[in-house]
């Protein structure tokens, strides 16, 4: 666990000092919340997840693509591929809760009648899935500009596609609209169920994802031997 | 001054100090491939024209006029036997594409040992040494470590935003050394090439130079059996080359194997082994 808490320290310290992307993950979601605010309160709490979402995510690519400097030399110092990736996440993680909880008060003391619970699922939903989305790409977009460009598509389709629709269920923040609808609409329960499903089983395989690439990337390449 | 300005200035410094014309020619190359690559400023990585060429000229022997001549001091005496075997490669085959870059290269180095990959631009010499430590996979051949690894590149493999105590910390808990530790053999291992790592300077503040000196100290972090170093002087000053040679024979001394790039061929006498990549085989010094 030492290793694990080593790489998360010092991952989040390495975020902490970019005050500028701390700035814009900070105002990001807060722009997608005011531009609905006037016109839609709803789809202004759906607006400021998506928000939260887009940055975290945009935040994750950027730490994995700078790391894959440092982490080959890593694991040559002793780390094993899990305790890398683990630790970025629980560091990302945690950066993502911070950045959550002023935009829960914001929806908690800006809106009535919504179920708040449910926002606070969403955000901490969103946080858990945001979070491996920006890694995984990372891992298989090893250019941030190509990465940046995915993300960019996948939170514009997102905006765009009906949720009913079939196919936008594949797209990793369906769970947001979702929840949203049940949260906002007061809709029966179902909705929670199907994005509390959809959330959580999209975290675990973005997860898996992320530990699957870090571990190929990083593995002991079958030439060399440690005697 | 751009990087054309600072190579010609080179050249003829180079010229003015008596280098030989083939390995001043040599020496801007590698520079100027450096360059490139790293899309670094010249002066950051390399310092004024004038002391690196007095640099090089004074690490070739090359005589100046008038002035004295401060080899780097070999150890004094007979090195000490070598031990076992700590790297063992064998047969390696590396293509890109159809160009084939490695062809059934082998090295062996013991205790105690430095052994010298020499080439020229385009050799190998760095794709070699990712191979040894496990970063590239080769297309045939097998490589044997006997013991812990320690690599340095030959630039990045830093995090910008982390101070150097910082960076000791993090490979330090990877090698098992808790945080007093690991602070402690980085500040040892900075002080051996004259730099004092405390403060809170983050690494992509340091200069080009400052930067190889920590990754270089984190290299040697945990005590490696063997140390693969690729080019690792890049933007030293003078002063510093000649410690960091200094350091490879403690460390040799100290039992550990050593495999270093180097294009500053002068050095050659005073190593074990030297792999040269140019026509793809293996001679003794």
């Amino acid at each position: 666990m030492t290793k694990i808490w080593t790489v998360a320290e010092l991952a989040l310290r390495e975020v902490l000092r970019r005050r500028g992307v701390l700035l814009i993950l900070l105002v990001f979601p807060l722009a997608f919340y005011a531009s609905r605010r006037g016109d839609h309160a709803g789809q202004s709490i759906r607006f400021v997840c998506l928000g939260l979402s887009w940055a975290l995510s945009t935040a994750a690519l950027f730490a994995g693509s700078a790391a894959r400097d440092i982490e080959p030399r890593l694991r040559l110092s002793g780390y094993r591929a899990h305790h890398l990736h683990l630790g970025r996440l629980l560091a990302l993680w945690t950066v993502g809760a911070v950045l959550s909880v002023p935009y829960f008060l914001l929806v908690r003391f800006d809106q009535t009648d919504v179920r708040y619970g449910a926002i606070a699922l969403i955000m901490a939903l969103t946080v858990a899935t945001a979070v491996p989305f920006g890694l995984a790409l990372s891992a298989i977009l090893p250019k941030e500009l190509e990465g940046t460009l995915v993300l960019l598509i996948v939170v514009g389709l997102q905006m765009v596609m009906d949720p009913a629709d079939t196919a936008s269920r594949v797209l990793p923040f369906w769970f947001s609209r979702e929840i949203g609808t049940y949260a906002i609409d007061h809709t029966d329960s179902g909705y929670l169920v199907r994005g509390l499903v959809h959330g959580v089983t999209l975290t675990l395989a973005l997860t898996a994802l992320v530990a699957t690439a870090s571990g190929i990337r990083l593995r002991q390449r079958r030439h060399l031997r440690f005697e | 001054m751009n990087s054309d300005g600072w190579l010609h200035a080179l050249t003829g410094e180079l010229h003015r100090r008596g280098v030989d014309a083939d390995l001043s020619r040599h020496v801007v190359a590698e520079a100027a491939t450096h360059l490139r690559d790293s899309g670094e400023p010249p002066l950051q990585v390399f310092g004024l024209p004038a002391n690196y060429a007095a640099a090089v000229a004074e690490s070739v022997g090359t005589p100046r006029p008038g002035a004295g001549v401060a080899r780097v001091a070999a150890p004094a005496g007979p090195p000490p036997a070598p031990g076992p075997v700590r790297l063992d490669v064998r047969g390696i085959t590396k293509r890109y594409r159809r160009r084939t870059v490695l062809s059934d290269v082998d090295l062996t180095v013991r205790a105690g040992e430095i052994a010298a990959v020499v080439g020229a631009n385009g050799a190998g010499k760095s794709t070699f040494l990712r191979i040894c430590a496990g970063l590239l996979s080769p297309d045939s051949g097998q490589v044997r470590v006997y013991g812990k690894l320690g690599y340095c590149p030959q630039s990045g493999g830093t995090n910008d935003y982390l101070y150097p105590e910082e960076h000791f910390a993090l490979v330090g808990a990877g090698r098992g050394l808790d945080r007093a530790e690991a602070r402690a053999a980085g500040r040892s291992h900075a002080a051996a090439l004259d730099w004092d790592p405390a403060g809170r300077t983050q690494a992509r503040h340091l200069s080009g130079g400052t930067r190889q000196k920590l990754n270089l100290v984190m290299a040697a972090l945990g005590e490696p059996d063997v140390l693969l170093l690729d080019e690792p002087y890049q933007g030293f000053d003078r002063g510093t080359y000649l410690d960091f040679w200094q350091q490879l024979w403690r460390w040799r001394a100290d039992g550990r194997a050593i495999v270093v790039v180097t294009h500053l061929l002068n050095q050659l006498d005073r190593v074990d082994t030297v792999l040269d990549l140019t026509p793809a085989r293996e001679t003794s010094a």
